[in-house]
């Protein structure tokens, strides 16, 4: 399938896609040039709650703990305070500083060169597989190693092999010990196990992992529960819970973000030639938002508005759910897919899909919708868009990072 | 993130130029092992790499602050530069290098006899679109800090 086959797909000519890209860049011009005092001083409060509450979660571990009458209420709100601290400092602040979005201020602290946020990947490495990687290949097939984070069989047009049968269970070890997948997200696991790695490169990456991990087990397991006391163990375990509630949290966030129904799956091919606007309908069409208040998009790094995250990546994330009113209306305009629901429909769909790919095609259903029609085009032949065999499909492409090497290296995979 | 980042010093020179190599103009490890490496173009790859990563596009490591840009003068008027982002150190030590060469270097379709170096916090990531002539992404600087000539 090529870009062509995509506009296709949502009934456009080529006139219209590029004028659907320059109403995006002037929905961005807008809000580049009304960007100013009260988005800084968002970040800077948000910034301010998120350490008072693991302040609040930190003390109350420490000194609730310590008495008996107090040790269990103690124990639930310091956990919850943590862990609500931790989502937040993950979601919404480190997120979002790492992709830019507040570097126009200037600030020493709140700028994507130097934030390094409470989890278990070092920044540089998540701004490689996560910045780059994912938002610059999002959802195409044997590049984006998001597309199930390298276990998990999530597009019908990935081959199935017998292992896919365990997903249900490699899906809830991935969501509990989210953090640590991530971690070892940007190693290229297959490409070292296949040597043909950098060794320089994945010395010096080991070596970051291993320093930040080590100092997330000091900080969360060694030197917090020291400072509680005879009662080390409670704040141990208070700070597992708080870590095990962040990591099903933005688990469950991410997988909203593309495995709905709805959001496409895309190949190498549409990647050539592909201008801004192509660019642009290709983070529409590959991503999925979910509905919810102001609290429940804070919490969520407002990724709720997924499509216009992956549209303006770089965009303060306080200014979406307004961006998001202009590019659903754009995409009612143009008949363009706009793939939205409550968040326990989406991960619901996500779950299902999870779970139906962990069996070949043969015996499941697909539940991809059916694309829009346009009046001009609606005689004329549709393109072959049965799901093919899994005897036709290339093969899965298990290795990560293929995207950095050449056309040329990866005909020798 | 492959291969490592190297200082600009360190990294392998231009056999025709004898002037190091940026880390933008470089491809793959195993690609880049097998040619000879130029400084004469960018590579399209690297750039969006550097560009998105927020990496040096001279050394590859992370960008620090102020972020620095070099171009030629048209581009530094347009505000618009080919260049990806490079640490303020990196960006002086590549204009040392490239400053005596009398040919195009660094994405540049002509030889650049004043070379600009211009600083920012921030900067604007443009992907082409189908009117540009040019098809190659730019980098828009926001707020400029300093530009020396």
């Amino acid at each position: 399938m090529a870009i062509a086959d995509v506009k296709e797909y949502t009934h456009l000519t080529e006139e219209e896609v590029e004028q659907i890209g320059r109403e995006l860049d002037a929905i961005r011009t807008e809000i580049e040039e009304s960007r100013g005092a009260a988005d800084a001083a968002y970040i800077n409060r948000l910034i301010r709650i998120q350490r008072g509450l693991a302040a609040a979660g930190r003390v109350t571990l420490a000194v609730g703990t310590q008495s008996k009458k107090t040790r269990k209420p103690a124990w639930v709100a310091g956990a919850a305070l943590l862990g609500l601290a931790k989502i937040l400092e993950n979601m919404e602040i480190g997120h979002n500083v790492m992709h830019g979005q507040w570097d126009w201020m200037n600030d020493p602290e709140i700028h994507s060169s130097n934030w390094e946020w409470d989890t278990a990947q070092p920044a540089e490495q998540w701004k490689h597989s996560h910045n780059y990687v994912h938002h610059q290949f999002t959802n195409v097939l044997g590049y984006d190693n998001d597309i199930g984070y390298g276990i998990l069989r999530m597009a019908r047009e990935q081959k199935w092999h017998p292992a896919n049968i365990g997903q249900p269970v490699y899906n809830a070890m991935l969501a509990t010990l989210f953090q640590w997948g991530v971690a070892l997200h940007d190693l290229d696991i297959e490409r070292i196990r296949k040597r043909e790695k950098d060794p320089k490169e994945m010395k010096r990456q080991l070596r970051q992992i291993l320093r930040k991990g080590r100092n997330q087990i000091l900080k969360d397991y060694v030197v917090y529960p020291a400072l509680s006391g005879r009662n080390w163990k409670a704040t141990i375990t208070a700070n597992a819970t708080a870590n095990l509630a962040r990591n099903l949290w933005s688990y469950v966030i991410i997988f909203c973000g593309h495995f709905p129904d709805g959001a496409m799956h895309f190949t190498e091919e549409e990647l050539e030639d592909e201008t801004r606007s192509e660019w642009y309908l290709r983070q529409i069409l590959g991503a999925a938002n979910f509905e919810g208040g102001p609290l429940l998009h804070i919490l969520s790094g407002n990724l709720g508005f997924q499509i216009e995250h992956h549209l303006y990546p770089d965009l303060p994330s306080n200014r979406y759910a307004e961006i998001a009113v202009k590019v659903r209306a754009l995409c009612d305009k143009y008949d363009i897919p706009y793939t939205v629901g409550p968040l326990h429909r989406q991960y619901g769909q996500a779950l299902r899909t999870i779970i139906k790919l962990s069996l070949p095609n043969h015996m499941t259903s697909s539940d991809d919708p059916a694309p829009p029609q346009r009046s001009d085009t609606a005689n004329e032949p549709s393109l072959d868009r049965r799901r093919k065999s899994d005897e036709e499909r290339p093969p899965r492409r298990v290795e990560l990072g293929a995207w950095t090497r050449s056309a040329g290296e990866r005909s020798h995979d | 993130m492959d291969p490592a980042p190297l200082p600009f010093g360190e990294r392998d020179p231009d056999p025709e130029l004898g002037v190091p190599v940026p880390f933008a103009c470089t491809t793959s490890y195993a690609e880049a092992a097998r040619a000879a490496p130029s400084i004469r173009q960018l590579d399209h790859r690297r750039v969006t790499q550097c560009a998105l990563s927020r990496v040096c596009g001279v050394c590859g490591s992370p960008l620090g602050r102020p972020i620095a840009f070099v171009g030629s003068p048209a581009e530094a008027d347009r505000n618009a530069f080919h260049f990806p982002p490079c640490h303020l150190e990196c960006a002086q030590a590549l204009l040392d290098a490239v400053a005596p060469v009398d040919v195009a270097v660094l994405g540049q379709p002509e030889t650049v006899d004043a070379w600009v170096l211009t600083t920012t916090a921030a900067f604007e990531y443009v992907r082409p679109s189908l009117e540009d002539a040019d098809r190659r992404p730019t980098f828009e600087p926001y707020e400029v800090l300093t530009s020396t000539r």
